[in-house]
């Protein structure tokens, strides 16, 4: 296939809304077989960078690859070798996890039987298979993520882009889903997903790269990134926030 | 501490007195430094108030007209929609007041009769009380002036007892309801019958402006003496009773209310433990079927397990399980439901004569009801909100994706064609007619479907994410409403060959006019699917965007 292509590669992604410039030319190359933390703070571009990268959003420059196939230009094959799990977006949450999962496994035109198959594996890998009859809607935050990410893995990708999928997760539910990735990632697959919990990435991630006002600020594998530091400090100083002096909110001790 | 429990136990009895009193405190307080609670009570008094002069005025005509005839109807009538309101309103807009949240008190030491009437008590102070307390008082007056000081005081007690109904009928069917309404499924049914009272609204009124043309006035008045023996006409006609000479109702009547109103306190006593400790989570979870089948046998419902198992299969699978899972699209359907089987059998009977019906009248009601259907998907992708990002993920293709939402929507509309069209040609009494009816139906309906289509995928503006179905974002209405309007004018302007046909053939139409129609609907549905199709796929995060509410 397409060894020798990176898994992902962005070129000069620009999107701006409105007046504000919300990412100002990215430029990243995400390795085959890498997991790969895209750490950033609030509002830094994460979500709508890699909405860019997989054909949510339409950037108003640059472009995006899928294991060598243009996202915008050749979208079905590269959108056949992606798995995506947004944030903030709603699932088709009036179905069952059951239905949801046959859903997706459908719509990407897969074999009925095979997805009957691996539907029941995913629900029942992820502890989902005793919430039965509930609707996706009445799951709890974490429920909703796992689904989310069996919705991702059903067809097989080669790529997996996660937007913060640690976000409102209980420790239980996060640890599955590390676990799970990281078996994803040593059976040859790429994980690309933002997050700002420095320790999360520093846990998973082989690659790491910054993002703050839209750019990228320091890109390399963790070691290159941290170097001697703490991955916390490193991310800190990129960013540009105060480290407590011990002079203000003097006020607060009293 | 050990001071108040004995105080409590040398019998400082707590009474309904201070469950009045600790009200008008909380209220009192709860306006301190809020001027918008402050303005929505005045403004909620205000109503109460022109609601009840109103009240007033309807309930003391009969006295001041000195029309004798009319006293029981206006009494039993008006007093029994008093009831029912009282019954209902609190079940549709999810609530009564709850100053006095029934949950603050689970951990005092109360008895439960103490708690009720506490309570009971309580509630009797509140705006709407005073409101149905003044509007009465025409009760009094009208009784008052055909039988004099007896009447007007029987009837004030009268009064007082229906009064003291409507609270306790409010208290207990809302408490007993209030586990269910923390539910989601419940709620979701709740608003889709408000969604059918809504839409019942505009028949009832025609249906009653033509029933006063010819009233039957004696029927009506047979029918009010049945009510005022009910309990929810009987509180208010005791005074007219005893102003007509029929001195004997009066306690009986008074006798209905008292076990009504001690039954409906019973009843809320009951219910009264479960609302204090506040049910979470029991919506039913217990006892739960099984869910058998494999997950993609689930998604199909049963009757469509013919479907096939690919892509289009399980966009339409999942369009006719979301038309009715989800509250906003299933009070579109009912809305559109009642207003297509009303409006239709109004405008062809009401108006001209039932003799002689007009093959182009009829073509014309076909065509606003097949229109109206099919504005229903104006903004189709809107419904989904952010959940269609799924579909752009996926990349499914554009004219798939709008044939399968089209094909899901007939499903249930389809049926309905059959009905509404079977429905109008048996009224008309020329049943052979349901040709011409369905035929003109099915022509609008296609064509709506592809105009509406297309101005779902460039016009999508996108919904509020709450449950309620009439929630609506502001903004840009107007633009929204011109398109929408435009997009029906252009449905009506594809169909006019339709109604030309219907004045122009004479009798060879009412053959023609089904399969004509029906190919007619279909052809333009696929083209419109077609042309679409190939604009959305185009234009997916686009539309994404658009239908994606703003965070």
């Amino acid at each position: 296939m397409t060894a020798e292509h990176p898994a992902l590669t962005l070129r000069g992604l620009v999107k701006r809304f409105d007046t504000k410039m919300a990412v100002a030319g990215v430029d990243l190359t995400v390795p085959a077989g890498s997991f790969y933390g895209l750490l950033g703070p609030n509002g830094a571009g994460k979500t709508t960078t890699l909405s860019m990268a997989v054909g949510l959003l339409r950037p108003d420059a640059g472009g995006a690859w899928v294991l060598g196939h243009d996202v915008w230009a050749d979208p079905v094959r590269a959108k056949q070798l992606l798995g995506v799990m947004p944030d903030g977006l709603r699932l088709f949450d009036r179905l069952r996890g059951a239905e949801l999962l046959a859903y997706h496994g459908l719509l990407r035109g897969m074999n009925p039987a095979v997805v009957n198959q691996r539907a029941a594996e995913l629900l029942d890998v992820l502890a989902l298979a005793d919430a039965g009859r509930t609707l996706v809607v009445d799951y709890s935050a974490g429920m909703k993520k796992k689904i989310g990410l069996a919705c991702a893995l059903l067809h097989g990708p080669r790529l997996l882009v996660l937007d913060e999928p640690f976000e409102a997760v209980d420790p239980v539910s996060a640890a599955l889903i590390r676990d799970i990735l990281r078996r994803y990632v040593a059976g040859g697959g790429t994980v690309v997903f933002s997050s700002h919990v420095m320790e999360v990435v520093e846990r998973l991630c082989s690659h790491v790269a910054i993002l703050a006002d839209g750019a990228i600020k320091r890109v390399g594998t963790l070691d290159e990134v941290r170097g001697e530091r703490p991955l916390e400090e490193v991310f800190v100083t990129v960013v540009g926030g105060r480290t407590a002096t011990g002079e203000e909110l003097a006020w607060l001790s009293r | 501490m050990a001071v108040a429990v004995t105080d409590v136990g040398a019998g400082r009895r707590v009474s309904a007195r201070h469950f009045v009193r600790l009200k008008l405190r909380v209220m009192g307080n709860s306006f301190r430094g809020q001027g918008w609670r402050i303005g929505s009570f005045v403004l909620g008094a205000v109503g109460g108030f022109w609601l009840a002069t109103v009240g007033f005025s309807l309930f003391a005509i009969p006295g001041l007209a000195g029309d004798d005839e009319y006293a029981m109807l206006l009494a039993a009538l008006g007093g029994g929609l008093v009831v029912l309101g009282w019954l209902l309103l609190p079940l549709i807009f999810f609530g009564v007041d709850e100053t006095l949240d029934p949950a603050r008190f689970a951990l005092l030491p109360l008895p439960r009769r103490t708690l009720v009437t506490g309570l009971f008590a309580a509630a009797l102070v509140s705006v709407p009380a005073v409101a149905v307390l003044l509007a009465s008082t025409g009760l009094i007056l009208t009784a008052g002036i055909f039988g004099g000081w007896t009447a007007a005081l029987t009837q004030a007690v009268g009064v007082l007892a229906g009064l003291l109904l409507c609270v306790a009928a409010a208290r207990a069917v809302t408490s007993a309801f209030a586990t269910m309404l923390r539910s989601r499924r419940v709620r979701d049914l709740a608003a889709v019958l408000l969604a059918g009272a809504a839409a019942l609204i505009a028949p009832v009124q025609l249906a009653a402006a033509a029933a006063l043309q010819d009233a039957d006035w004696d029927r009506l008045a047979a029918v009010a003496t049945v009510v005022g023996w009910t309990p929810f006409g009987a509180p208010w006609t005791i005074g007219i009773e005893v102003a007509q000479g029929r001195l004997w109702a009066a306690p009986v009547k008074l006798l209905i209310t008292a076990l009504t109103v001690v039954a409906l306190l019973a009843w809320w006593s009951r219910s009264l433990e479960s609302a204090m400790v506040g049910v979470t989570g029991t919506g039913g979870a217990a006892a739960r079927p099984k869910v058998t089948g494999t997950a993609v046998t689930q998604l199909f419902p049963r009757l469509l397990g013919w479907l096939p198992r690919g892509r289009f299969g399980a966009l339409v699978a999942r369009e006719a399980r979301y038309w009715w899972r989800d509250a906003r699209r299933r009070a579109h359907l009912i809305t559109l439901a009642v207003v297509g089987l009303f409006v239709p059998a109004l405008f062809n009977l009401g108006g001209g004569s039932p003799e002689t019906p007009s093959p182009v009248l009829v073509s014309l009601t076909m065509l606003f009801v097949g229109v109206l259907a099919a504005a229903t998907l104006a903004n189709q992708f809107g419904f989904d909100g952010s959940a269609y990002a799924a579909h752009v993920v996926v990349g499914v293709p554009g004219a798939v994706e709008l044939r399968a939402r089209m094909a899901a929507f007939s499903l249930y509309l389809l049926p309905l064609v059959l009905v509404i069209s079977g429905v109008l040609a048996l009224l008309l009494g020329r049943p052979w007619w349901i040709g011409l009816t369905a035929g003109s139906l099915l022509a609008t309906f296609g064509a709506g479907l592809a105009a509406n289509t297309l101005l779902s995928v460039l016009g999508a503006y996108s919904l509020p994410e709450t449950s309620n179905p009439f929630a609506m974002n502001s903004g840009a209405g107007v633009a929204r409403g011109f398109l929408g309007i435009l997009s029906m004018l252009a449905t009506a302007a594809a169909v006019t060959p339709m109604v030309v046909a219907a004045a122009l053939l004479g009798d060879v139409w009412l053959w023609l006019a089904l399969p004509v129609g029906a190919a007619y609907g279909l052809g333009a549905a696929l083209l419109g699917a077609y042309l679409a199709g190939d604009v959305l796929d185009r234009r997916q995060p686009e539309l994404l965007a658009a239908i994606a509410p703003r965070r």
